[in-house]
């Protein structure tokens, strides 16, 4: 048997050199220990040792890397990054000890809310690849971020948990915005989009509206607390009556400020609602949780403090026809009830004896047309001041335009006054052509009565006319009393009694 | 402007009042004429609030001062009222 393992000699000696060679691709130093006992031990195995070409070894790794480690999350600090013509991003993750090549494609990248840079320590996500021409492998990678977003979202969670504790986003406290604003008080940074974009809102919304400018830093170390100073400051202004914190978009770091407590909490203390404009893509900020009312981008916000002008002015409108249709229709009331009461054969064949009672009301009707008359002149007295103050008040005749049409309303108000009135008095001079006769009938409506004597010939104006037992009879809107005097009182009272 | 008149939303909102009222009826006449005229003052007040603000920009200054905001800003308005 010892001659065995000598015998085969001839035959291994060949095959030697290739062993080597199949195995340094993986364990260089180890082949020839590792080899040579087995070829003593099994003598037979030579015709069926796996030998492997270069290619499939490498194929085999790729299939083994790429289905084992299909989806990895690496942290570590990006270096030599580099993007090239194609847009992909060509880059080293290294720690202390080692370091991983890397890819990352154009389509992926355009996802990315930072800016990769040499030295920033990320967190990346992508599967392991095996470049088969060289035998290395690299990461392709799908998403990255800076390894410092974790901690922030995890301050804003905690910050946001300890706010809602306390109840500062409860719904109840969110305070309604007035709706005509005297002064709007505009939180943001002199120089961003964000003003700009917000007064041409306004300008195009609400012309003539008075805006107050605080301006502060929105973004890096501090910016939170001087948003904070910005909100108290122009809140202490008089006539401020709503304030729009804005800021234009940004990655989740340039939007820090709007998360930090400092600011939230001079939100939530604002004597008056305040609005959160802050531009971003995505999540809400806690400023945006403590805001009486929150609004996607400061354009936006612009937008929700103050109706456009024309709106107000419709409104105005029709709450003014709706009191106008109410008097009218007050007015025609009157008139059929009269109507009514001129019907009714029971009072026909009195008219003329009602005549005292019917001057009585004459009187009131007069005074009524001149109550209604004195009171279109002194509007039209007030419209005329108004014209002028507004005259003066507009030097620059920047609200050309405006006047012209407040001038023309104006004019319409005045002719719709005047046709009302004349509708009015038409409507009165009818009435108190019937009021001879059947007027003191209307009064009947508010409550008054008519007291005659049992034959209905003699309106009774004095209870000395009267004396214990008589008969009477007591007219009433809705029909009439008969009755008895069960007493006479002497005092000079009025017949009768306000309803 | 009217002492009787808090602002514009206490205008509006007493207006809205009275036109209810009126609308539901069952006032005396003279209630009711008075009700028109105080109306009519309240839209009137209400139009003039609207015309009246003040068209300016203003800056608070570090001690709390208004100051007119840089020309810069007094942008062109947009055409389209």
């Amino acid at each position: 048997m010892s001659r065995l393992p000598f015998d085969d000699e001839p035959t291994k000696v060949p095959k030697v050199p290739k062993v080597p060679e199949v195995t340094r691709v993986t364990k260089p130093a180890t082949p020839a220990t590792v080899v040579t006992p087995v070829t003593v031990v099994t003598p037979v195995t030579p015709v069926t040792r796996p030998v492997l070409t270069v290619s499939e070894l490498n194929a085999t790794i790729r299939d083994l890397l790429e289905n084992q480690l299909h989806t990895v999350w690496i942290e570590g600090e990006l270096s030599g990054c580099r993007i090239w013509n194609t847009g992909h991003m060509y880059f080293n993750l290294k720690d202390s000890s080692s370091q991983v090549k890397g890819v990352m494609f154009r389509s992926a990248i355009r996802y990315l809310k930072f800016k990769p840079e040499d030295g920033l320590k990320v967190v990346a996500r992508g599967k392991i690849s095996v470049y088969d021409p060289k035998g290395e492998y690299q990461i392709i990678c799908e998403h990255m971020e800076p390894k410092g977003l974790g901690s922030l979202q995890q301050a804003f969670e905690q910050l946001k948990k300890k706010l809602a504790a306390e109840g500062l986003f409860d719904p109840a406290r969110k305070r309604p915005l007035p709706a005509l604003p005297r002064r709007i008080g505009l939180v943001t940074s002199i120089d961003g989009a964000a003003l700009r974009d917000m007064i041409r809102v306004l300008r195009r919304r609400y012309p003539n509206a008075h805006l107050v400018i605080s301006a502060t830093r929105v973004q890096g170390e501090g910016a939170g607390r001087e948003v904070a100073h910005a909100i108290r400051k122009v809140a202490r202004i008089e006539a401020v009556d709503v304030i729009i914190v804005a800021r234009g978009g940004g990655s989740l770091e340039d939007l820090w400020a709007f998360n930090e407590e400092v600011l939230a909490r001079a939100i939530a203390d604002s004597p008056v609602p305040v609005i959160s404009g802050v531009g971003h893509e995505t999540d809400f900020t806690i400023a945006d949780f403590v805001a009486d009312l929150r609004a996607p981008t400061p354009s936006a916000a612009a937008e929700l403090v103050v109706r456009r002008k024309d709106e107000f002015f419709a409104h105005i409108d029709r709450i003014t026809e709706r009191l106008d249709a109410a008097i009218h229709h007050r007015l025609r009331r009157m008139e059929t009830r009269l109507h009514s009461l001129e019907a009714r054969p029971g009072y026909a064949g009195y008219e003329g004896r009602l005549a005292v009672r019917g001057r009585h009301v004459s009187e009131l009707a007069s005074a009524l047309r001149q109550r209604m008359t004195a009171g279109v002149a002194r509007r039209g007295r007030r419209h005329e001041i108004l014209r002028r103050s507004l005259d003066q008040f507009d030097p620059r005749h920047r609200l050309a335009a405006v006047r012209t049409r407040l001038v023309s309303r104006n004019a319409q108000l005045e002719a719709a006054l005047r046709r009302r009135l004349t509708v009015a008095q038409n409507r009165l001079g009818g009435l108190a052509a019937r009021i001879d006769g059947l007027s003191p009938l209307a009064v009947l409506g508010r409550g008054y009565s008519v007291t005659w004597d049992a034959s209905r010939t003699r309106i009774i104006r004095d209870a000395a006319t009267l004396t214990t037992g008589d008969r009477i009879s007591v007219i009433l809107e809705h029909g009439a009393i008969d009755a008895t005097v069960d007493a006479v009182r002497q005092v000079a009272e009025k017949a009768n009694t306000e309803p | 402007m009217d002492p009787t008149i808090k602002d514009f939303e206490a205008a509006i909102a007493e207006l809205e009042t009275i036109v209810k009222k009126l609308e539901e009826g069952d006032l005396a006449l003279e209630k009711s004429l008075e009700l028109y005229e105080r109306g009519v003052q309240l839209s009137r007040f209400c139009h003039s609030r609207l015309e009246a603000a003040e068209r300016r920009i203003e800056i608070v200054n570090e001690r709390g001062e208004l100051k007119p905001a840089p020309a810069s800003l007094n942008l062109p308005d947009d055409e389209d009222e």
